[in-house]
């Protein structure tokens, strides 16, 4: 069904080259379909992504893929308990003359030109980090050396194990809300592609890897214009203003929707959460993923495809759930659609 | 107690030969059962010792339990002092073990033993020896017991135990009582399973579709429309369970085979609601795929519920 106009030439075009972009990080990560497409929702979506797994699962290879297909500026941190948030502005070591210098560090490294800046164990950083990740991530500038640096295509991705509970820094709400998606990355389960990533030797270097992967597949300029135009060019009719509505209703007052849990009382299961922003973010990542199935219109398996990712991370349980949030926000999200109707 | 139930002429009866004092009146050595005794059996002896009031038993004449003789032990000496009437009544139980390993039937002497009764009084105590005598007990070899003769073959009997007799009626009402509780309890768990009788019939939400969509009396057709397109999907959620999406299709079909045959028809309704309820395109969903199409797809899926 292609439902856009001859006039959506540029999206059009602008859909092939985010297959061709798909494809070519597919080449370097494989198994993980779902993850990549979410990745590139969020690329057109022009949204912050975190990547939360265990370790070895492949979540710093899809970034780089990523960042090698999308072309721009590249930097990488590794938070640490000892980072400061001035690690990020600027180093100052010793010249060959002997003398005190003061480099640009990872921000300010690619200048304006920055387009992927990616925190690896972002969670081991401490909130002071946080807090400057937080003005790059929501007004995509930072204040240094008396100006302000602006970065008009940055795209923040940041990684998070699981796993380690340990001298790490929990990010708080504000900084998790403003990331549009929490995607979560588990080692695939078809064994043949278990046994490729074992025994198949092309995946045991990942430089060599990810050296595969085309470079700057998408212009990345020209992908904040295409964002906008593919936000006004999908359409969204009542009924999925009405669903979309009725859904963030379900979430935030479960038991009022009707929605029973196995072994919860939902009446008194979820304690806020689920912001406008955070739903704005949900129907703009529906939009990307109705273009990139060929269509001028939001449907609800749009919502569907991207609700878990993007609304998870913004439902805050009452404390005596939240240690078991892992089992409990996909539950509930299941049973969300589950209940309401659409249309 | 066990020796009080016996018939008085099957308990051993020696009288004491020479009572030489006044004050004792008889020596009765009783044994339920004198012959037959295996290795290692317990024999009980019960010495009942009259004498006249006042007199009573010097605990520290007693024998110690302990070895007797070198086949028979001393277990356990129990003493029972009762005044009945004018006579002093001592009851002596013993308990002893035989450890005679017999290769024939025969019969051993028990050894007697002497205690001493005593009375106080204003000028004293006055003592008076007693001597149990011995008695004899026939151990066996594990075949062939040779019991004493008797007169009468029926003495070699003893009477079985009575026992108590139970009132069975308690007992019936109570197995009734559970049993009619038990029957209760099935068929609550019946009801809350819902097994056997109170399966429930499975709905049919075709049908209830089917009947909402010819009730539906709408005099804008774009709103018919969209009333016939509803019924359908609540039958489909209904029948599922959950909200069917139109990408969801394939996977219901696989959950319900009833249904595989109506595949082209559901996916064409899917088309066309997702065209009129989020496309925007009412008019076109129409013409491809009318009001009239909707109700024949939910004959259709009615029929197949029927036969499901």
């Amino acid at each position: 069904m292609n439902d856009l106009g001859p006039g959506d030439r540029v999206l059009t075009d602008w859909r092939a080259a985010a297959a061709r972009f798909e494809a070519e990080v597919a080449k370097a990560i494989v198994g993980q379909e779902r993850a990549i497409r979410l990745v590139t929702i969020a690329v057109f979506a022009r949204g912050h992504v975190m990547l939360e797994g265990d370790v070895g699962v492949g979540k710093t290879t899809l970034l780089r893929a990523v960042a090698r297909a999308l072309g721009g500026g590249y930097e990488r941190v590794e938070g640490t308990v000892d980072m400061m948030p001035t690690d990020l502005i600027y180093h100052t070591d010793l010249g060959p003359d002997g003398r005190p210098r003061i480099d640009p560090g990872p921000v300010l490294a690619r200048a304006e030109d920055l387009s992927v800046f990616f925190f690896n164990e972002i969670n081991r950083a401490r909130p002071q980090v946080h807090a400057l990740l937080l003005r790059l991530m929501a007004e995509r500038s930072v204040q240094a050396f008396g100006r302000t640096y602006a970065f008009p295509n940055l795209q923040v991705f940041a990684d998070r194990n699981r796993v380690e509970r340990e001298e790490t820094f929990e990010l708080p709400a504000a900084a998790r809300d403003r990331f549009l998606m929490e995607i979560g990355l588990d080692a695939p389960r078809d064994p043949t592609v278990r046994r490729a990533l074992v025994f198949d030797p092309r995946f045991h270097d990942t430089d060599r890897l990810v050296a595969e992967v085309a470079e700057g597949v998408l212009d990345h300029h020209r992908i904040g214009g295409i964002a906008g135009m593919i936000q006004h060019a999908v359409r969204a009719e009542p009924a999925i203003e009405a669903y979309v509505v009725a859904l963030w209703e379900a979430l935030v007052r479960p038991a009022e929707a009707g929605i029973r849990l196995p072994g919860l009382d939902t009446a008194a299961l979820v304690q806020g959460g689920a912001s406008p922003r955070g739903v704005a973010f949900l129907v703009r990542a529906a939009r990307v993923r109705a273009w990139l199935e060929g269509r001028d219109w939001l449907g609800p398996e749009d919502v569907r495809a991207v609700f878990p990712e993007v609304m998870a991370h913004r439902v805050f349980l009452e404390p005596v759930h939240e240690m078991r949030r892992d089992e409990i926000v996909p539950a509930l999200c299941r049973a969300v659609f589950e209940t309401v109707p659409a249309p | 107690m066990r020796t009080r139930a016996l018939p008085p002429s099957l308990a051993l009866l020696f009288l004491s030969a020479g009572l030489a004092d006044a004050q004792l009146r008889s020596v009765e050595v009783r044994s339920p059962r004198p012959f037959g005794v295996f290795l290692g059996d317990l024999v009980e002896a019960q010495v009942d010792i009259l004498a006249d009031p006042g007199f009573s038993l010097q605990r520290a004449s007693l024998p110690q339990p302990g070895p007797v003789t070198y086949w028979l032990d001393l277990r356990t000496i129990a003493l029972d002092e009762t005044a009945s009437g004018a006579v002093r009544r001592v009851r002596l139980r013993l308990t002893y073990q035989a450890f005679y390993a017999a290769l024939d039937a025969r019969t051993l002497e028990v050894p007697g033993f002497a205690v001493t009764l005593a009375s106080p009084s204003a000028g004293g105590v006055s003592t008076a020896t007693v001597q149990v005598p011995g008695w004899s007990l026939g151990v066996s070899p594990l075949r062939e017991v040779q019991p004493q003769r008797r007169e009468d073959p029926a003495e070699y009997l003893r009477p079985d135990g009575r026992g108590e007799r139970i009132a069975s009626r308690p007992l019936f009402a109570g197995a009734a009582g559970l049993g009619a509780l038990a029957i209760v309890a099935a068929l609550a768990t019946a009801h809350d399973r819902a097994w056997g009788p109170f399966r429930r019939r499975r709905g049919r939400p075709f049908a209830a579709a089917l009947r909402a969509l010819r009730r539906q009396r709408a005099p804008d057709p774009d709103q018919a429309y969209r009333g016939a397109l509803l019924a359908l999907h609540r039958g489909l959620d209904q029948a599922d369970g959950r909200r069917v999406l139109a990408e969801d299709l394939g996977a219901f079909l696989d959950r319900h085979a009833a249904f595989r045959e109506q595949a082209a028809g559901l996916r064409r309704f899917f088309e066309a609601s997702r065209l009129a309820f989020f496309g925007g395109r009412i008019a076109e969903a129409r013409a491809t795929w009318p009001r009239a199409e909707a109700e024949a797809v939910l004959t259709r899926l009615a029929a197949a519920e029927r036969r499901a």
